[in-house]
């Protein structure tokens, strides 16, 4: 019963990955009921879920942002996690889908652009944290990574100079990740499938998913 | 894990949520009368002003998305992104968001 929302400013920087990967690990385990609201215009999750993912995961598609608090809270009753993948543009969406997170994750790829809306991003999960009168607990996930390159390196040095919360774990640019979003399989074995029980153990440990799945994961 | 009450979500961020622009299609009235166009008067561009083409290449499923939005709001395409950027600070005059296509015919 808990419920992560993937959000950034900026397209293209690995939210629907992440999602995907959560969703599909999650889905994977028996007796665990998963959902997700895909409040993107592109539905680009809808499709994957309905056309790819080999368990059930029950998906709505709602762009709608007076709908998406009842909406959580609906699923969040009868579901184990929830997973909001929201636009990559700031939105009254992305805001209630913020409010509603008991974790809130921010991808950022290698580029400069996804710094600067990563870090808007976390600005805005600060101002969702006062008006709420509690702390929305948000980490940046780095994805994409290519170790041992000098971007790499960059990227490190710009979200430490920015004082981000990083989670641990590193997902790099791995064709297994891509892969996932034909075959609807998330790795489990592999560099690929190391790194997914690595995310989800952060996941664990940061409160984003419910007690019974630390030791699963 | 606890269950959350989710209730005050809405009313806690509603004003940080009204800063934003909303994802929500516009909604065109249902009218059993056809549109009634109307003929907008463009002032013409100040002096000095050069007007300048500016394209850009986008994938074929946001271009229908685009297309269908724009028609929804009863805008042009150019309109609909201009009014767009101007929620983001772009200053855009109101001649700036006129059908030029109109004036044509």
């Amino acid at each position: 019963m808990s419920i992560i929302t993937v959000a950034t400013t900026k397209g293209g920087a690995g939210k629907t990955t992440l999602v995907r990967l959560i969703l599909a690990r999650l889905a994977a385990m028996s007796g665990l009921k998963v959902a997700a609201i895909d409040a993107d215009f592109n539905h680009t999750l809808t499709d994957w879920v309905t056309t790819a993912a080999k368990h059930p995961i029950t998906i709505r598609h709602e762009l709608d942002e007076t709908k998406i608090v009842p909406l959580a809270s609906e699923l969040h009753n009868s579901h184990d996690v929830v997973v909001i993948d929201t636009a990559g543009a700031a939105s009254q969406a992305t805001i209630f889908a913020i409010g509603c997170a008991d974790l809130v994750l921010v991808p950022i790829s290698p580029s400069s652009a996804d710094i600067v809306e990563g870090i808007k991003t976390i600005n805005l999960i600060k101002s969702a944290s006062m008006m709420l009168k509690r702390e929305v607990v948000a980490r940046v996930v780095l994805t994409a990574v290519q170790p041992g390159t000098n971007i790499a390196e960059h990227i490190e040095n710009e979200v430490a100079k920015a004082k981000l919360s990083v989670l641990k774990t590193r997902l790099h640019r791995l064709v297994a990740f891509q892969e996932m979003s034909f075959t609807g399989i998330a790795p489990t074995s592999g560099p690929a499938g190391h790194q997914v029980s690595n995310f989800l153990d952060d996941l664990a440990a940061l409160g984003g998913l419910p007690e019974s799945m630390k030791i699963a994961s | 894990m606890a269950k959350k009450d989710l209730a005050n979500v809405t009313a806690d961020l509603s004003a940080l949520a009204s800063s934003m622009p909303t994802q929500r299609p516009a909604v065109v009235p249902v009218t059993a009368e056809p549109p009634v166009l109307k003929v907008v008067a463009v002032p013409p561009t100040a002096k000095g002003e050069t007007i300048t083409q500016f394209s850009f290449g986008l994938r074929q499923e946001l271009r229908k998305q685009l297309s269908r939005l724009a028609a929804d709001a009863d805008m042009t395409m150019r309109a609909f992104v201009l009014n767009a950027l101007k929620e983001k600070g772009l200053s855009v005059r109101d001649d700036d968001l006129a059908d030029l296509r109109k004036e044509r015919r």
